[in-house]
């Protein structure tokens, strides 16, 4: 049997960002333990795929604008945990305005195998919740399913 | 021993249906009754003065006759065509509820309940302000009813058959019984119930009853209710459209007698029409025939199931009081994940909540793995997902 990709599978059992317990206020700072309050932003956000009972929570630390932490905990299949641990390597050091502008098919691409329409909520919940976590801290719309036309 | 009936098996020979629960496969028969009524009668029924409307007319009817004769309605007037159950239910929590019941009037469903008999009622109680009380379940997920749980205040009992979630069988009499000694109506969805064992609505004494056709291998699009008829004659129409009315005027318009008055606009003609081949097949087969084939599938499948340590069965763990429903959990692996890798088998299963949150929230899972089997399944069948089920744990481990 072969389901998924090593790579997922791989992420799936083992991830980097994963945490048990995510609280903005427990995140790890891992450079700045005293960090001044205009150059730091913390951001969190839970989303939910209520299709399949999967939920991702991230956890973001900005520091100079730029994504210093990512986290996430959660509860889902080996895509949507996969997927939401390899958001930590791909938003490493980006932008809000650049993690805003990731579309599905970078997550894709880097997943590395064809997602299926009845996956694709599976590839797409970690990405739900960074991107809102972001737009949540701005106090400007949300993004729902639709946005990503699947 | 009836795949040879259903042409689906003949397009995928290694195919593995477990998820009739959610649809089932549809006989040749069903597929040759849609056939034949667009190619020999299609015209709109109940209008037309011309004979193809009248071919189409009897066809429609006769259907109704047979859906009545299913359940040993008395009238065929009592047997109501939706869209779908979930419209049948919300038909009777729209115009039965928002005409007999109040603010702080009490109803009761359970935590079994599908999201169909859930929401319409958490709508009642947002528009309305109607309190909403809930059976327990015991740890195999059967209801606990000792009788207290209807009071005066009770007004509707809304209830499933047997879970759709879980497979587990509802012991209804005692139930609708002490709801009618309190006055109190009952509705049934019976969506699986339905499927399973034969149902006699005058020894059952339920008010309302609710299935799908496509549950019982019919086509989609459309529902059943059945009502008393003395209720269905109180209650105002749901929607308001053509077929459904017997005069208009500018200002007003007189609604048409049961069952027109709930039939607004042209119906699902070939559904309905090809329902009646659904009916005569599973008639034909024979209930007793089913029921002994899918409770042996239920057995064999529990059995099996058992010897696998890494799952855990959720709901009756015997083939008692249970349909051939079956939800499980495999350690370290998402339902999800599971029904993945049976794909890649053409094993189909569902895996999800299964449109019953209230029910996983209960039992604190997110979601479970449920195969549910049909008379056309077989030994085999069960085999293949066993095997299946061993190979996706191997990968994951």
């Amino acid at each position: 049997m072969d389901i998924y990709a090593q790579n997922i599978l791989d992420r799936y059992k083992k991830p980097f960002y994963k945490s048990l317990e995510l609280g903005v206020g427990s995140l790890k700072r891992d450079k700045d333990p005293q960090p001044q309050a205009d150059s730091y932003q913390l951001a969190k956000r839970k989303e939910a795929n209520h299709s399949c009972g999967d939920v991702v929570e991230v956890g973001l630390e900005f520091q100079d604008e730029k994504l210093k932490q990512y986290q996430f905990s959660g509860n889902g299949c080996a895509i949507s945990m996969a997927a939401s641990d390899m958001l930590g390597d791909l938003t490493e050091d980006m932008t809000a305005d650049e993690i805003l502008a990731i579309t599905k098919e970078e997550i894709y691409e880097i997943l590395g195998i064809e997602i299926s329409i009845r996956r694709s909520k599976c590839a797409l919940l970690g990405l739900l919740a960074l991107q809102n976590a972001i737009l949540e801290s701005r106090d400007e719309k949300l993004r729902g399913w639709k946005d990503y036309h699947i | 021993m009836n795949k040879s009936d259903f042409s689906i098996f003949a397009q995928h020979p290694q195919l593995v249906y477990l998820d009739s629960a959610a649809t089932s496969q549809k006989p040749k028969v069903v597929l040759e009754a849609i056939q034949k009524y667009y190619t020999e009668m299609n015209a709109n029924i109940h209008r037309s003065a011309h004979f193809l409307a009248e071919s189409a007319t009897i066809a429609y009817e006769a259907t109704r006759k047979t859906v009545a004769n299913f359940i040993k309605a008395k009238h065929k007037h009592e047997i109501i065509f939706t869209r779908n159950a979930t419209e049948a239910i919300n038909l009777v929590a729209r115009s039965w509820g928002e005409t007999f019941l109040k603010a702080g009037d009490e109803i009761l469903l359970s935590k079994l309940e599908h999201h169909s008999n859930l929401v319409p009622w958490l709508q009642l109680k947002e528009k309305i302000g109607i309190k909403i009380k809930y059976l327990d379940i015991d740890e195999v997920g059967q209801l606990i009813f000792d009788g207290s749980q209807i009071t005066e205040k009770t007004k509707f009992v809304s209830l499933t058959g047997m879970s759709n979630s879980l497979g587990a069988i509802t012991n209804l009499k005692p139930i609708i019984k002490r709801a009618h000694e309190v006055g109190a109506k009952v509705m049934i969805d019976a969506c699986q119930l339905a499927v399973h064992s034969p149902i006699d609505i005058q020894e059952l004494d339920a008010d309302f009853l609710a299935f799908s056709a496509h549950k019982l291998y019919g086509p989609t699009g459309v529902g059943v209710l059945y009502g008393k008829a003395e209720l269905l004659e109180k209650m105002p129409p749901f929607l308001g459209g053509g077929e459904m009315i017997q005069q208009v005027f500018e200002d007003h318009f007189v609604a048409g007698d049961i069952p027109n008055k709930f039939e607004a606009g042209t119906p699902n003609i070939a559904g309905v029409v090809a329902f009646k081949a659904a009916l005569d097949y599973v008639n034909q087969i024979g209930f007793e025939t089913i029921q002994k084939q899918e409770t042996s599938l239920s057995e064999y499948a529990l059995e099996k199931l058992k010897t696998l340590p890494y799952l855990t069965l959720i709901g009756p763990q015997e083939v008692e009081n249970r349909g051939s429903i079956t939800s499980f959990t495999m350690d370290k692996v998402h339902p999800h994940d599971i029904a993945e890798g049976l794909s890649q088998k053409q094993i189909c299963i569902r895996a999800g909540h299964h449109c019953t949150q209230p029910l996983m929230d209960y039992w604190k899972l997110p979601a479970t793995a449920r195969a549910s089997f049909a008379f056309y399944n077989e030994k085999e069948d069960v085999d293949r997902l066993v095997e299946g089920l061993e190979e996706v744990y191997q990968y994951f481990s």
